[in-house]
């Protein structure tokens, strides 16, 4: 730049700059700071409130646990049929099956979307621990991925179809749930600092129209009290003259009542702020 | 013209007093022969407002328009959201079932005491602004300024 500026110099023989005009750059200063990405998998973004309440390990696994014999068994068995000393997915399976019966119908309901959403959230919670661990884990990051979207889809759907059962399920799952935005797109510097503008435009149109209608609201006091020794002339001018009376007793009283609840309003602000201020 | 309702469907508007209404209309391209969708935006007066996103409402035109912005009055919720009365019976419907049918069914089975119960569920809205984020509209977050962006996906 500062190498075509000298040659243009030369050449014109005067101090005119070339102006840099095909990038977009605000005189003002609004500092744009980029969003950290934050993996979809995530429970801030697949939009679970809460983890997995930990399982102390000691319970027995699902498919033992009506076991007569175990009942009767030695402390060793018993210790041995459970969660702690079976594979893994035997706990995941009790998660899954706690969850479901916080909103099942009936205890054999299995299909309805309340219980869908259960066990998807269930699962859901469980890789998310697994991703912790496990964060390259590629096959599982799939799988959850996927599930998420399912889970976002099928609350989409129950929404639509009965929004108090979908409120219901919302608060027994602990979920959030965001709609799609309107448009997927990158984020870059200049859309933002855009949008930002946008943004600061607004607040300065908003911040100067508050302090406007403040200056007014200040001078209302004092115009009411000229109005009223308008009218009082008015009013006295007419009968002086026998001209008919415009300007009745009421209008004047009227006018009067405004200016005193004005001025305890103002009372009332002040007394708010020294207390405020003490 | 100005007598004329329209039909529409609300969209996210996170302003007072007023919805936003999305009629829908096919228009005709002479040039293909088809039709295709035609969105108009209706900003309609709605002090207690009472229509959530997706509601089925009709609208008017107001007589004396008191603001800019604002140009239809509401008239009626013909179907609220997810929560429909089937029109020829008024029985209560849930996609392709009768809800009396749904909860007979469940009672023939034992109905458990956490299952979710229709008559005693509050009015719906009690979780926008804390879980249920569809009364504006959602976008990508583009900037980090510490404060809460709560509609940032």
């Amino acid at each position: 730049m500062s190498f075509l500026n000298s040659l243009k110099k030369t050449a014109t023989g005067s101090n005119l700059q070339l102006v840099r005009n095909y990038a977009f750059k605000s005189d003002l200063k609004i500092k744009w700071v980029r969003p950290e990405k934050i993996p979809c998998f995530y429970p801030e973004k697949s939009g679970d409130l809460s983890k997995l309440t930990p399982i102390s390990g000691t319970e027995t696994s699902l498919d033992f646990k009506d076991s007569r014999e175990l009942n009767t068994a030695d402390e060793d068995v018993k210790a041995l049929f459970s969660l702690n000393y079976q594979p893994r997915f035997k706990t995941s399976d009790s998660y899954r099956d706690q969850m479901i019966r916080t909103v099942q119908r009936h205890e054999l309901d299995l299909g309805s979307m309340e219980v869908k959403l259960a066990k998807m959230t269930a699962t859901i919670r469980r890789f998310q621990e697994h991703m912790e661990n496990y964060p390259r884990d590629k096959k599982i990051k799939v799988e959850l991925k996927e599930l998420i979207d399912k889970r976002k889809k099928f609350l989409k759907y129950l929404r639509r179809w009965d929004y108090k059962r979908f409120e219901w399920v919302l608060e027994k799952l602990n979920l959030c749930y965001k709609p799609p935005p309107p448009k997927y797109h990158w984020i870059t510097r200049k859309e933002s600092l855009v949008k930002l503008t946008d943004i600061h435009c607004d607040d300065l149109k908003t911040s100067k129209l508050e302090n406007y209608k403040e200056s007014l609201k200040n001078q209302q006091i004092e115009f009411l009290e000229r109005k009223v020794r308008n009218l009082q002339f008015i009013r006295k001018e007419q009968i002086a003259c026998n001209v008919p009376v415009t300007v009745s007793e009421e209008d004047i009283s009227r006018e009067n009542a405004r200016i005193e609840v004005l001025k305890k309003e103002r009372a009332e602000v002040e007394t708010s702020q020294e207390t405020n201020l003490d | 013209m100005s007598s004329r309702m329209l039909l529409g469907t609300v969209v996210p508007c996170l302003k007072q007093n007023a919805t936003k209404v999305r009629v829908r209309r096919m228009e005709l391209d002479t040039n293909l022969n088809m039709y295709f969708k035609k969105d108009e935006f209706y900003m309609t007066h709605d002090p207690s407002k009472i229509c959530k996103t997706g509601d089925v409402v009709l609208i008017k035109k107001l007589k004396e328009q008191f603001n800019r912005e604002l140009t239809h009055k509401l008239t009626k919720v013909v179907y609220p959201m997810g929560d429909i009365t089937c029109p020829l019976t008024g029985k209560k419907v849930v996609v392709g079932q009768y809800r009396d049918q749904i909860e007979a069914k469940t009672k023939l089975f034992g109905k458990s005491k956490s299952a979710f119960n229709y008559e005693q569920a509050p009015a719906r809205g009690r979780l926008e602004g804390t879980q249920d984020f569809t009364h504006g509209e959602t976008y990508i977050k583009y900037h980090e300024d510490g404060k809460p962006q709560p509609f940032a996906v």
